[in-house]
């Protein structure tokens, strides 16, 4: 008994990448505590009058566990369940839509970071980092809103083929920064970040100056998708529930990368220069060949990213499609380095970051918060994934056998 | 002189001489014999410090761009000749200048379809300079760090920071020296954050900066909702004085643009003196490339490479800062996402300027002008959509790192983490 006590403790204090990321899951939700409580003028002048008298030190107490535990309950309920509607629903039977919408929303926008996210871990896993995940994507969306609502099919065809474009779209804006590092050695990052900004533009653009401007509109709106080019609601229209098709998508999209990474042999050239190029280049792969279909891959996904979420979520695109939350794009970099780069860890993470993202929404609406702690959250806790010893020491957890430091790309290297 | 590099040096020759022919056709003879174009050079404001009045000089447009074009492609044509060792990046950075210049002289000629039918030189020059400051105190802090070692991709998060906390205390203490020195703390602290991770904890820098740009992106917006909307008197958004130097500002055109300038812009001067000299002069400069370039040898000879790295990092981290707090003295008040990733612009500018401070200037005044004409392209009416020239700056970046600079060789240790063993 005491034995089996004492193994269950010490697998509790010795790192893993499990224990880490949950750790640092803790430390970034502390992060953003800290940041709420300091920035909250009614919380810091119940701190000023602490020294006055103990019922303040006490009232400046609760005040703060309020405020805090206010913000956070309200994350969880809009982003997971709220247990009263819940219960309510469950007793009468009545109110399902209400009580599922928070997941429903959470789910909604972890489709396309699903999808996006496992982009940037497969470029993550060969030693490239995508950063321009945004760009394509919204590219992705361009390109497939134009199929989407500019040609008229029957679905069969039409949602096939307006998917394609948005992975063409995403494909020919990863082309960009693929081709340039393999033949001139580019760096990958400042390419993709100054083609997020080209893109950014280029979407004004369309919106404004193209066919693909809503008939009647001065301002950059385009064209909704036509019904036969958008991904249905998963429970029918009738549900009220905007959960939709796309996360069928996404979970095709985690099985390819699944089977791509760990049985495919383009997987495995992938793998192999990422770990270790050196090596790659000597068993013969072609270290051009790999660059470029990893942003072909990556910039495609990115596309579909896109393009899953404008057929599935908003059906139309306007100037500040993907932009929130600090783009989809960043987002993508930081589930996938919280999700370790391998698909199952990305839709854990996935999931994580919509919730936070959801939740952050309903905390702002609730509370007056402004959504962006969300942001400082995520970022948070992949601040303390990307540095697992200093995890490691706060918590003061053992040393794992194994498991070093690897890093994931280092300095300009030509 | 290695093959690779006579091959850049062709190659940027070969660009210059084909943007010369192009310059020479497109706007040169394109234009017509009848348009005229004005240039103009007396500053916008006439205070007691306005330079000398000159007249206005008024040009046939084909015929300047014509020599500015054959001025252009002899520039390229003589690297691709020569091949000359130094000097590199001023021909080109020249180069780019007389095709900025002639573009202008194109967008305003007087058949055009602009109704001005003048360009400011002055005006232009003084506008851009502010843009090229920010560049220049950005692409310095990327000297400082990646010549010890490290890569610092946040110094958009550190503009990001020493922005926001500049309006703060600009506001509130209605003093920049205060300003300065609280971004720069802001810069320096951002700098040890990134210094602590990557160098005790051997964390990514590039995504230890990437996620620290995202992070600051966040928090400036949350702040900017929480705090400064409902204390609008928190950022009020002064600008920061220019200071004239008597008797220099009287010189026509180079008068406003260097002489009568924010003390942001006289302290980044002097800050690029005091870099270039100590970086490769002094003994500090020795050591802080040895780290940079082969961190084991440097510590054979008993240079403390850690302590090296973080002084620079942080040192870095505060340049960034003061550049910060420089384009917010000089655009206002501060508001959320209004860097627009002018952090990574310094940062291609210092890869293009081949991580010297000189080459860095140069790059940064390159893509300086090149930013402030393409957000002001539209008022002469170029005639092409806003958004597209929006594009133009980013594009020359992906140019530049690319085609133009292709492989160069960043110091041989940058980003490469050291391990005391």
């Amino acid at each position: 008994m005491s034995e089996s006590r004492r193994r269950w403790w010490h697998r509790l204090t010795t790192r893993s990448p499990l224990l880490v990321t949950l750790d640092a899951l803790i430390l970034g939700f502390v992060v953003g505590a800290l940041v709420i409580i300091t920035t909250t003028a009614s919380v810091l002048d119940a701190w000023r009058a602490m020294f006055s008298s103990w019922a303040a030190f006490g009232h400046a107490c609760k005040l703060t566990a309020d405020v805090v535990g206010a913000a956070y309950r309200a994350m969880f309920t809009g982003a997971v369940v709220d247990p009263r509607i819940f219960w309510h629903a469950l007793t009468t039977g009545h109110g399902w839509t209400l009580a599922l919408t928070p997941l429903s929303e959470t789910l909604t926008y972890a489709a396309p970071l699903i999808i996006a996210s496992i982009g940037v871990g497969i470029a993550f896993q060969t030693g490239i980092f995508n950063i321009g995940a945004n760009g394509q994507a919204i590219l992705g969306g361009v390109a497939g809103a134009y199929m989407g609502s500019l040609v008229h099919l029957p679905t069969v065809v039409h949602l096939p083929l307006t998917l394609a474009a948005g992975i063409v779209g995403g494909v020919v804006v990863g082309l960009v920064p693929g081709l340039l590092k393999a033949y001139t050695g580019a760096h990958e990052v400042i390419v993709t970040l100054m083609l997020n900004y080209v893109v950014a533009a280029l979407l004004i653009f369309t919106l404004l100056s193209t066919v693909l401007q809503q008939p009647g509109q001065q301002n950059d709106i385009s064209r909704t998708l036509t019904p036969s080019a958008q991904l249905a609601p998963l429970f029918g229209a009738a549900s009220g529930l905007r959960v939709n098709w796309g996360l069928a998508v996404a979970a095709l999209v985690v099985i390819f990368a699944w089977w791509f990474l760990e049985r495919s042999s383009l997987g495995f050239d992938f793998r192999v220069t990422g770990a270790n190029p050196q090596a790659a280049r000597a068993s013969g792969i072609n270290a051009r060949a790999v660059i470029v279909l990893v942003f072909v891959i990556s910039g495609g996904l990115a596309g579909l990213a896109g393009i899953v979420q404008l057929a599935g979520t908003t059906h139309y695109l306007d100037g500040g499609f993907l932009i929130g939350n600090a783009g989809i794009g960043f987002t993508a970099i930081t589930v996938s380095l919280l999700g370790r780069n391998r698909p199952v860890g990305i839709v854990w993470s996935s999931l994580l970051f919509a919730g936070l993202g959801v939740g952050g929404r309903a905390m702002q609406v609730a509370t007056g918060i402004p959504l962006d702690l969300a942001t400082v959250i995520q970022s948070a806790v992949v601040l303390f994934v990307a540095t697992p010893v200093l995890v490691q020491e706060i918590f003061r957890l053992r040393h794992a056998a194994a498991g070093e430091v690897r890093l994931a790309t280092s300095g300009w290297g030509s | 002189m290695s093959t690779v590099s006579r091959r850049r040096t062709r190659g940027i020759g070969v660009f210059g001489a084909l943007l010369g022919l192009v310059t020479a056709l497109g706007f040169g003879l394109a234009s017509g014999s009848a348009a005229r174009s004005s240039l103009t050079f007396n500053p916008v404001d006439l205070s007691a410090s306005a330079p000398l009045h000159l007249g206005t000089l008024t040009l046939p447009t084909a015929l300047a761009n014509l020599v500015l074009g054959l001025a252009m492609a002899a520039i390229g044509v003589e690297l691709v000749v020569r091949v000359p060792r130094r000097g590199v990046m001023a021909r080109f950075g020249a180069v780019a200048l007389l095709f900025l210049l002639a573009l202008l002289l194109w967008a305003v000629r007087t058949t055009g379809p602009a109704p001005i039918n003048f360009v400011n030189l002055t005006a232009v020059l003084v506008g851009a300079s502010a843009l090229t400051m920010v560049l220049i105190f950005g692409s310095l802090s990327g000297v400082l760090c990646e010549r010890a070692g490290v890569v610092n991709i946040a110094i958009e998060g550190q503009f990001i920071g020493g922005a926001f906390i500049g309006s703060m205390v600009a506001s509130i203490t209605h003093d920049f020296f205060f300003a300065a020195v609280a971004g720069a703390a802001v810069g320096g602290l951002l700098g040890l954050v990134l210094a602590f991770l990557s160098l005790r904890y051997l964390s990514d820098q590039i995504i230890v900066g990437v996620v620290l740009v995202t992070m600051l992106s966040g928090l400036s917006s949350y702040l900017n909702l929480q705090v400064l909307t409902p204390f609008p008197q928190y950022n009020t958004g002064n600008l920061a004085p220019n200071l004239p130097i008597p008797l220099l500002t009287k010189i026509p055109v180079l008068g406003p643009v260097l002489f009568d300038q924010n003390g942001f812009f006289y302290l980044m001067i002097i800050l690029v003196t005091a870099v270039s000299y100590g970086l490769f002069q002094t003994r500090w400069g020795l050591r802080v490339r040895a780290v940079g370039e082969h961190p084991q040898a440097a510590a054979t000879v008993g240079i403390k490479v850690i302590g090296v790295r973080y002084t620079n990092v942080i040192l870095g981290g505060a340049v960034a800062g003061l550049g910060g707090v420089a384009f917010m003295a000089s655009q206002g008040q501060f508001q959320p996402g209004y860097t627009s990733g002018l952090g990574y612009i310094a940062l291609a500018a210092l890869i293009f300027g081949r991580w010297r401070p000189s080459g860095a200037v140069v790059a940064s005044i390159v893509f300086g002008l090149s930013l402030y004409l393409s957000y002001n392209l539209q008022t002469f009416q170029v005639p092409v959509s806003t958004e597209i020239l929006g594009m133009v700056p980013y594009l020359i970046t992906i140019a530049v790192v690319s085609g133009l600079i292709g492989r160069v060789r960043p110091p041989a240790a940058d980003g490469v983490p050291y391990r005391r063993d």
